[in-house]
């Protein structure tokens, strides 16, 4: 039986073939002399060395433009936003805008509660001094001090 | 060749760009690369131009490289993808100089202890017998008998069973056994003395 199972009839193409593939074995192992493969390596290594830094340079310009993009991101939409409000009746410009208003709205609010509370003891006020003479500033004059007339002991 | 070990260790040091690594890579593998185009091209400068290549792209990606697989899978892979790309309008035959460039070449170990011209016949016949093989059949004998990949190694490479690739070797081996009968070398022991 020979390598392929049949008759050995074919002694010499057999070890013909054998010695082919030994051959190509060899192809693929390092060289007597590893010397020369370390410089062609060495060159190779260097030229990719060399080569690394412009490999990412592409990536670097790519990153600068997102953060270009992000970044005027915002201010495209101002300018947009702003040049719609220009073109059209729309009174508020900005988020920041509505919301003072929003917040100066509610203080009016705020002071006319106040207001209300406050009226009416105001109003009582003006009716117990109503009698006396009206002041040079419309007000009714004081006739003693409130030191006086809480003092507890006799004046010196 | 690196082990498993030494080749992780060497991968992770030259990730951050250590020269001697990245040298111990190329140095451990250009030469099978080389071999292993060389055979499936048949053009000598286009192999070693497609190794170098192969190698700056892969060490380009290095980040990308996961260590649960094999550097050398890896390469030849990417290897084997730029020849398709070149040989897209090329035929995988061998240059009419060939067998000189393998004659003249004094890294191959064979030629240290053999005559030129006995090198040069085995040239002849190597070339005879790898030009009879057609694909995967070619690729399958250049990784089993020429890198010395194990066949499981091979089947999950190109992503067939084991008993194909082994079936493929069979017929492969019948192939060139043929090739070398039709080759019209009359006395064998003229090659092999």
């Amino acid at each position: 039986m020979n390598f392929f199972g049949g008759e050995d009839r074919a002694c010499g193409p057999q070890r013909m073939l054998v010695r082919v593939l030994l051959a190509l074995r060899c192809e693929a192992r390092r060289s007597p002399d590893p010397a020369v493969d370390r410089q062609r390596a060495e060159r190779l290594a260097d030229r990719i060395i060399a080569e690394l830094p412009r490999s990412v340079l592409p990536l670097g310009i790519a990153a600068l433009v997102v953060v270009a993009v992000v970044c005027a991101g915002p201010l495209l939409r101002d300018a947009l936003t702003e040049r719609t409000a220009l073109a059209g009746p729309a009174p508020v410009a900005t988020v920041v805008e509505a919301g003072i208003r929003e917040q100066g709205a509610a203080l009016q609010d705020g002071f006319a509660t106040i207001r209300a509370i406050v009226e009416p003891f105001a109003e009582s006020d003006r009716a117990v001094h109503a009698d006396g003479p009206p002041g040079p500033n419309g007000f009714a004059p004081c006739c003693d001090p409130p030191c006086d007339a809480a003092a507890p002991f006799p004046r010196s | 060749m690196l082990d498993q070990r030494t080749e992780r260790l060497v991968i992770q040091r030259a990730r951050k760009g250590d020269r001697e690594a990245i040298t111990t890579l190329i140095q451990s593998y250009q030469r099978p690369l080389e071999a292993f185009l060389f055979r499936l091209c048949g053009k000598p400068e286009l192999a070693e131009d497609l190794a170098q290549e192969a190698f700056v792209r892969v060490i380009r990606s290095l980040d990308r490289f996961d260590e649960q697989y094999r550097f050398s899978t890896w390469l030849f892979t990417i290897g084997k993808r730029l020849l398709v790309n070149a040989q897209q309008k090329m035929r995988p035959t061998s240059d009419s100089e060939t067998v000189e460039y393998r004659a003249d070449d004094t890294r191959t170990p064979l030629l240290a202890v053999e005559s030129a011209e006995r090198e040069q016949r085995i040239g002849k016949l190597v070339e005879i017998a790898i030009d009879s093989l057609v694909s995967p059949q070619r690729e399958i004998v250049l990784l089993f008998h020429q890198q010395g990949w194990p066949v499981q190694r091979i089947a999950a490479e190109l992503g067939m069973p084991e008993g194909t690739v082994k079936s493929h070797l069979f017929r492969a081996r019948r192939r060139m056994l043929f090739a070398i009968e039709q080759s019209g070398v009359s006395n064998p022991e003229e090659v092999l003395r």
